[in-house]
Parts: structure tokens; sequence; C-alpha cells
């Protein structure tokens, strides 16, 4: 019954910043109400039974998106005003009942998807069924780095092509120190650096190695790990240069490339392609993973080519 | 319906494997090696990408011929529990204008973007990237998988156009970007549904599960992917992003997107309507419904490629009319016809590829050395720019299906095929559709051979040379559209031998 | 029913109703950005829900699509964040042309000369 009540309070909650986020005036306003959502949203992965995504919407989707938000409304700031009033796609009059129809039509696609009886032999029950197989007990693990490891090479060419994208679009760089809150050193930023960043690796080595038989992996681990990299970013530890370094590449491909090739290797001693030969090749992919999308993360945030320590 | 599903299947040769295997992870490795600095990075990741390419096919090519076609578990893990890649000649088919077009094109990028110098940096990446994912792509028989084929696609395409850097190249990618950012939500959603009503992801294997579930969820489900890749493949009237992204972007890159990555989404269409949906679900309506979309994007598309100033424009309105036709097949998947229909949607999926490519090249060239594409500043154009305006006409002559070339086959047998099931109206459609075409097609001819008025023409003087790869590049893609008129024996016989199957008529 | 479940599907409902209608009604990129990204969380919380996320461990196989969405969405806007800004550089705000159809059939491309 308790658990009744949190669910609806929660539900109403998410409802609320999602409307929020949609009709606040001020544009500042709906990021910190979507970046409220997705701290909600990570309560409800909890409360669904699912903390590996708990943790992850925490972190990316929370977090890291909500980094960037925030950085890109102040880059925005430079350029001029932010609520600058566009024309719509389609006036409110047309839009409420698309929008309602398409919610009634999930509804009722929901409600009808709840009453079917399950499905014998999906691919989820099949997947806690040969778990052992892989060599982990987290199925999620094993579906990423097992039976799906393809779809999760393919999501770090993703995370690989908005790096290059967004490194396509931008204009030319000035190195030099980010936009970020004025640098008035605080005495204190240093002592709590000290603290953050070294606590930033350790979550994310636990949550690397926990990820076989507990809630985590790469993708959160490589979230916390940048999270480091971004308040170093913020408190002008790093600075932005204007080419990446030959490091800073390899960085940025490791994940992949690693990931390719150890999948191409197994291929070519005549095992099937991707097929990860244990639990050390599936830790040796995770953390080329790791580094990748920590470093991918913390240099989409900068929005600069590369970065370099602040003199 | 007889798919190739219920035909024994075995997993070919190890080699053929690894040929599969190469094919996407070639460029895909390559692209990584074109992320480090320097020259000798760049180009061994361009050449070691792409050029095996053409080499691998030809032995995927000969086992599907001599075998069928063929699965490959990833990881060694059966569907449904993992995620295969499948080959049949339709995927043969689309790899290999992967391969051509790609290849050529990037020949043609070569100058524009020099390899591991200054936007050359930004360029081969991306490119890289966009070859893999779309050979990833068009092997792919898993649904999950393909949404993150898709986006792969779209992040790199969107970037390619954007490094025109033009005001209008950037606020297209934005539109673009945002609209196949929903276009993904929608097949993802479709997708979330199909897979709690099947249990699988397989795009083989849903079929098996879809008699089951209740037809509600099953037609909404489809409607939400069909959806999404109409979004994504601008078909009418969805289309609104395409023109202005497909005519701002660089040459090559607006080659590639009209020829291959538009065609993504059809493929995906054919692949969702001709594989995976079993004659249990009436689909008799909504093949129809997707062929009057054909229509409206043949007629639409037509009209409007004959008002635009702007030959990449012209070309780009062009491409909206001519996936009309792919769509326009759909509803004779039940009639006696069906081979004979298939072989033209196939073929003209091939030629217009082909030709399309060649047209945006030979317009690149010709923006390059004029500096405008407006048609009014085109006069004179078989002195100025000779080659380029050849190659255009060649083009035009596949586009508007003229003999001897290969749109003129793949218009034949579309036109004999609604003879045969008696469809009088797509063959009016077809008519009409193809007197647009010969129409827009003309008006640029005639813009090109124009000479009234010397003083309002620019002067000769002002013609900036084209390196003569260049121009040869968009002149080979063009004979090659024209070469697919001759040829065509042996590979409409492959591309029947991958026929879906077809209903039994109600 | 468990009502939980049924709880949840409301949520993932409303969140994609509220997102579309957001999208389709926003006058600024960025707040679209955010609808995009509202409609893609009601997808994920539906497809955890019917998975069965309230009675249990959900289903593997969603949890993993998910968690696969999450990054590819953050990928997503990353690249549409760093397009906004040059877009912004370039004209000055932030809005994105609404009249798209008559846009595409009147505009020309006078700034690539």
């Amino acid at each position: 019954m308790i658990g009744l009540a949190i669910d609806s309070v929660l539900a109403l909650g998410i409802v609320w910043m999602a409307l929020q986020t949609v009709r606040s005036d001020s544009l500042f306003q709906a990021m910190l109400m979507f970046i409220v959502f997705g701290l909600l949203m990570s309560l409800a992965w909890a409360r669904l039974h699912a903390p590996d995504l708990a943790l992850a919407e925490a972190a990316i989707g929370a977090g890291i998106t909500g980094a960037l938000l925030l950085v890109t409304w102040r880059r925005l700031q430079v350029h001029g005003p932010d609520d600058s009033n566009g024309p719509r796609l389609m006036t409110r009059w047309l839009a409420l009942p698309i929008a309602c129809a398409s919610a009634l039509l999930v509804i009722i696609i929901g409600w009808t998807a709840l009453q079917l009886p399950a499905v014998p032999g999906t691919a989820g029950e099949l997947t806690l069924q040969r778990l052992e197989d892989i060599g982990v007990s987290n199925p999620v693990t094993g579906v990423l780095l097992g039976f799906r490891a393809y779809d999760t090479l393919m999501e770090m060419a993703v995370l690989l092509a908005a790096w290059l994208g967004a490194r396509a679009v931008a204009t030319e760089f000035r190195p030099g120190v980010l936009p970020g809150p004025a640098h008035a050193e605080v005495p204190l930023v240093g002592a709590l650096l000290s603290l953050v960043v070294p606590i930033s690796i350790l979550v994310a080595v636990y949550l690397l190695q926990a990820g076989g038989s507990a809630p985590g992996g790469a993708f959160q681990g490589g979230a916390v790990l940048a999270a480091g990299g971004v308040l170093l970013c913020l408190t002008g530890r790093l600075e932005a240069a204007a080419q990446a370094s030959a490091l800073e590449r390899v960085g940025v491909i490791l994940g992949l490339a690693v990931f390719s090739l150890t999948g191409l290797i197994v291929m070519a001693t005549g095992g099937p392609m991707l097929a990860l030969p244990g639990v050390w090749a599936i830790y040796l992919v995770e953390t080329a993973l790791l580094l990748s999308i920590a470093l991918t993360l913390v240099l989409l945030f900068a929005a600069a080519p590369g970065l370099r320590r602040a003199p | 319906m007889a798919t190739p599903l219920q035909t024994p299947l075995q997993t070919h040769s190890t080699m053929t494997s690894e040929a599969l295997v190469a094919v996407i992870f070639l460029p895909l490795l390559g692209a990584c090696a074109a992320v480090m600095p320097g020259r000798f990075p760049a180009r061994l990741g361009i050449v070691a990408g792409l050029l095996p390419l053409p080499g691998l096919l030809v032995a995927v090519t000969l086992a599907v011929w001599h075998d069928g076609p063929a699965w490959l578990e990833l990881g060694g893990w059966a569907a449904p529990l993992g995620i295969r890649l499948f080959v049949d000649p339709l995927a043969v088919l689309m790899l290999w204008m992967v391969a051509i077009i790609g290849g050529i094109a990037a020949a043609h990028a070569w100058f524009d973007f020099p390899p591991g110098t200054g936007t050359g940096q930004k360029f081969w990446p991306l490119w890289l990237l966009l070859i893999s994912a779309m050979n990833a792509l068009f092997l792919s028989a898993d649904l999950f998988n393909l949404y993150v084929c898709l986006e792969l696609v779209t992040l790199t395409a969107i970037p390619l156009i954007a490094l025109a850097g033009s005001k209008t190249a950037i606020r297209a990618s934005m539109r673009y970007l945002l609209l196949a950012l929903l276009a993904s939500l929608l097949y993802l959603l479709g997708v979330a549904l199909l897979y709690n009503a099947t249990g699988t992801l397989d795009l083989y294997l849903v079929s098996d599960g879809l008699g089951a579930a209740p037809p509600m969820v099953v037609t909404t489900a489809l409607a939400l992917i069909s959806l999404g890749l109409l979004l994504k493949g601008a078909v009418f009237p969805l289309h609104i992003w395409l023109p202005q992204a497909h005519a701002s972007a660089p040459g090559p890159v607006s080659a590639v997107l009209s020829a291959l990555v538009v065609k993504t989404a059809i493929y995906l269409l054919y692949r969702l309507w001709l594989w995976s949906v079993p004659a249990t679900v009436a689909a008799e309506g909504a093949l129809t419904l997707l062929a009057v979309l054909g229509a409206g994007a043949l007629l639409y598309g037509g009209v409007l490629a004959l008002l635009q100033e702007r030959l990449k424009l012209v070309i780009a309105y062009s491409t909206v009319a001519q996936l009309g036709y792919l769509l326009l097949i759909l509803p004779m998947a039940s009639s006696s016809a069906w081979p004979i229909a298939w072989q033209g949607g196939t073929y003209q999926l091939l030629s217009h590829g082909l030709a399309k490519a060649a047209m945006f090249l030979a317009a690149a060239n010709i923006l390059h050395g004029l500096g405008s594409d407006r048609l009014s500043d085109l006069q004179r154009l078989d002195q100025r720019q000779p080659l380029s305006l050849f190659a255009l006409a060649m083009a035009g002559v596949s586009i508007m299906g003229l003999p001897p070339s290969g749109g003129f086959l793949a218009k034949w047998l579309l036109l004999e095929a609604t003879w045969r099931s008696g469809q009088w109206w797509l063959l009016a459609v077809l008519v009409a559709g193809s007197l647009l075409a010969a129409a827009y097609v003309f008006r640029i001819l005639a813009a090109t051979l124009r000479r009234d008025d010397p003083t309002e023409a620019r002067p000769a003087a002002e013609t900036r040379s084209i390196p003569a790869a260049q121009t040869a590049c968009a002149l080979l893609l063009a004979l090659l559209a024209l070469a697919a008129g001759f040829a065509a024996a042996p590979l409409l016989e492959f591309i029947e031998a991958g026929t879906p199957g077809t209903w039994s008529s109600p | 029913m468990n009502p939980t479940a049924v709880i949840y599907v409301l949520t993932a409902a409303a969140i994609f109703g509220i997102g579309l209608y957001g999208l389709l009604v926003s006058r600024q990129i960025l707040r679209q950005l955010l609808t995009i990204n509202l409609m893609g969380g009601g997808i994920f919380l539906l497809l955890i829900t019917l998975g069965g996320g309230a009675e249990g461990p959900p289903d593997p196989v969603p949890q993993a699509m998910v968690l696969t969405g999450i990054v590819i969405a953050v990928s997503a806007t990353a690249f549409a964040l760093a397009l906004l800004l040059r877009w912004q550089e370039l004209s000055g705000s932030s809005e994105v042309d609404g009249d798209a159809v008559t846009d595409a059939v009147t505009d020309a491309l006078d700034d690539d000369e």
C-alpha cells in the first residue's frame, strides 16, 4: 500500500516536471525542470526494479545531459537573448488534440499489452536461462556484452559520431579558458576537488567491476568518471586546446577499436564474430569502453577540440 | 507466405561470413584510423576502408548466387537470443550500391576535403562511419539493432551536410535532425510494442508471433514503425526536410544522401512489409496506402522539381519524386505480376541511385566551376563544362526513363507489371510521373544550351577549372546508370531469385 | 492487473503526449530538444513497465535496450546542442522556422555563393 502511494506521488511528480518543461515561460527554468524530471525518472527505475537504469539515468540522463544543457545555455547567452519567439510548427489548437490522441493511444496499447498472457520463449527468458554461458550474473551486463554485444559496439560508434559531429560543426576555436562560472578561486575549491575527483575515479572503477554481478557497468562508470572531468573543466583545472592531442584521439576511439579488434581476433582464430572469450575479455572491453565514454562526454561538455592542463 | 525463411538455410562457408563482417568493420576501423592526426592514418583509413569492399562483395555475391540467402549469428548466439546478420540478393544489391556510389563519391570528395588536413580531418571519419553504418543496416536482421544503425546513419549524415557551413545548410541540418530524432522515437515505440507482443526482436522471427498477438497492438506497432521510416525516408508528405538538406550539402554528400541514405528507410519498409508481416495480418490496405503516398510523392515532387530555379534543388525534388516509384510496387505484391513488379522496383532502386549520384556530382562540379547553380546562370554550359553537361544529360536520360538506360528498364518493368496486374491507376501515375521527369530534365538541358542575351550571362573568364578526376567521377556514375540498361539479364535474374514471397489472394 | 504497472503506463503515456505537444508548439530549438527527450523517457518507461518491472526485475532485454537508448539520447542531444550553437552564431537567434513547407519551396540557397 505504501509502495503504491510512493509510486503515485512519483508518477505525479514526473508528469508535473514534464509539464513544466513544456510550459514554463523561461527556457532556463524549463531546463532545470527537465533535469529534475531526469532525477525523478531515475527514482522510477529504482521502483521498477531496474537499478542499472536508475544509475544510468541519474549519471547520464540527468547528470551529463543536465551539464550539457546548462553549459550550452550559458554559451547561447554570448550570442544574444535566448527566449526568442520563433514561429511554431503548429498552433496550440491543432497540437493539443494530436498530443491527447497520441497519449490516449499509448494508454490503450499499454493497457492491452499489460493484459496479454506472457509470451513463452522470449529473448529475455532465454537470456536468464543461458546467462551462465557468458560468465556474469548481472543479466543486463550479459545482454550488453554477451548476447547483444553488437548493439553495444554500434552504440559506441553513435557516441563517436556525436563527438565527430560536434567537432565538425564547431566554429574556429580560441584556445584558453572554457566558458564557465567566473574563476575567482575560492580556497575551498581546491580541497573539494582533491576529494571529489579521486572519489569519482573510485566510484567509476567500482561500478565497472561491480557490473558483472551487481548494478553498474561501463556506461554508468564512464558517466561518473566524466562527471569528475566536467568538474575539472568547470573549476578551470582543464582548459581548451585548439587540437586534440594524439592521446586524446586514441582515447576517443579506444572503446570502439578494442571492442572491434577483440571480436575480429576471436573470429580470426576460428570462433564466432564478437564472442568474447571469457570474463577477462568482457572486463578488457568494458575498461576500454569506460575510458572512451568518459573522455568523449567530457570533450562534448567542453565543446572544444581538445583539452589540456591549465598552467 | 513463402519467405526465404521456410527454405532450409545453411550458414555459408567461413570465408563468406568473414567477408560480411569485413564489409561492416573495415570502414568502421577506417573511421577510427582517420580520427588520428596526420595524413597517413587518414589515407590509410580511407583506402583500407573503401577499396576492398568490391572484392569482398564479389565473394558474397557468388556465395548468395550459388547457395542462396544466409545468416550469420553474431557471437554465436542464435536468434531470438542474439543478433544475426542476413544476406540475400536485395541486401547484396544495396551493399554493391554503397560500395560503388560511396567509393566514387569518396574519390570526388578527396579533392574538396583533402585527407588529414583542414576540413578533411572532420569529413573522413564521418564519411567512413556513414558507409559502415549503411552496410550494417542493410545486413542487420534485428529490429533494435536497426534502430541503433538508423541513429548512426542520421548522426553521421547530418554533420556531413552541416560541413557545407552555409546558413542554409545549418538550418536544414537542424530541421533534419529534429525530424529524424522524432522518427527514431516513433520507430522505437513500435519496436517496443512488437517485442512485447512477440518476445523477439528478430526481423524474420516476429512474423511467427504476430498472428497470436492482439491485432490492435500489431497494427499500432506496424503503423508507428512505418511512420518513423516514412519520415526518415522523406516520403511525401513527410519530405519537407529533404530538399534543403540534400541541396545545401557538399556535392559528394548530396550524392550519397539521395542515392543511399534515404533508401535505407525504404529498404526497411520493404523488409518490414514484405518479409516480417505474415499473411494473417491484413496488409493489403496498408500496402495500398503506402502506394498512394508513393503516387503523391511522384506527382508532387515532379511538379515542384519543375518550379525550382536552382539545379541542386531540381535534383533534390526529383529525389522526392523518384522515391515514389519504390512504394508504387507494393499493392502488386499479391498479384501474379509481382516478380516483374519486384524486379522493376529493385531496378529503380539501383538505377536511380547511380543516376542521382551522377547528377549531384555533376551539379557540384558546375556549382564549383561557375560559382552558381541558378538555372539562369547555366547558359552555354556546353562550351564551359561540356563533360559535366554530358554526365548530367546521360543521368537525366536514366531519370526520365528513356532507352537504353537502367531507368528505362526499371520503368518498363513497372509498366508491364501494372498492365498485367490490371492496376490502372498505378499505370496512369507511372506515365504522369515519367512525363514530369522528362519535363524537369529537359528544362535543365534547355537552360544549359540557351545562348540569348550575352550581356546577362556571366563572362566565361569567371569559370574556375575543375580537377579532371572530379569530372570523371560524375561521368563514371552516369555511364554506369546508362550501362545498367545493357547487361541487365544476369542482374535481373539475381534480383528475381530474391523476390519476397507472394500472398495468396484473399 | 498490477496497479503499479497501471500507474507507470499512465505516466508513460502522459509524458509521451506532453512531449509531443511541446515539440509541436515550442518556439525554441532547445526546448524542442527537451521535449524529444521527454517523449523518449515515455517510451523507455513503457518498455520497462511492459517488461514486468512492476512485479520484479524486468526482462533484461528491454533494460539493455533502454540503457542503449539513454546513451544514444545523450549523444544525439550533445550533437544537436553543438549544431544549435553554430546555428545561433550564424543567425543570432535560436528559433527554428515553423513554416517548413513554404520555406522549402521559396527558399533559395543565397548564401552558398
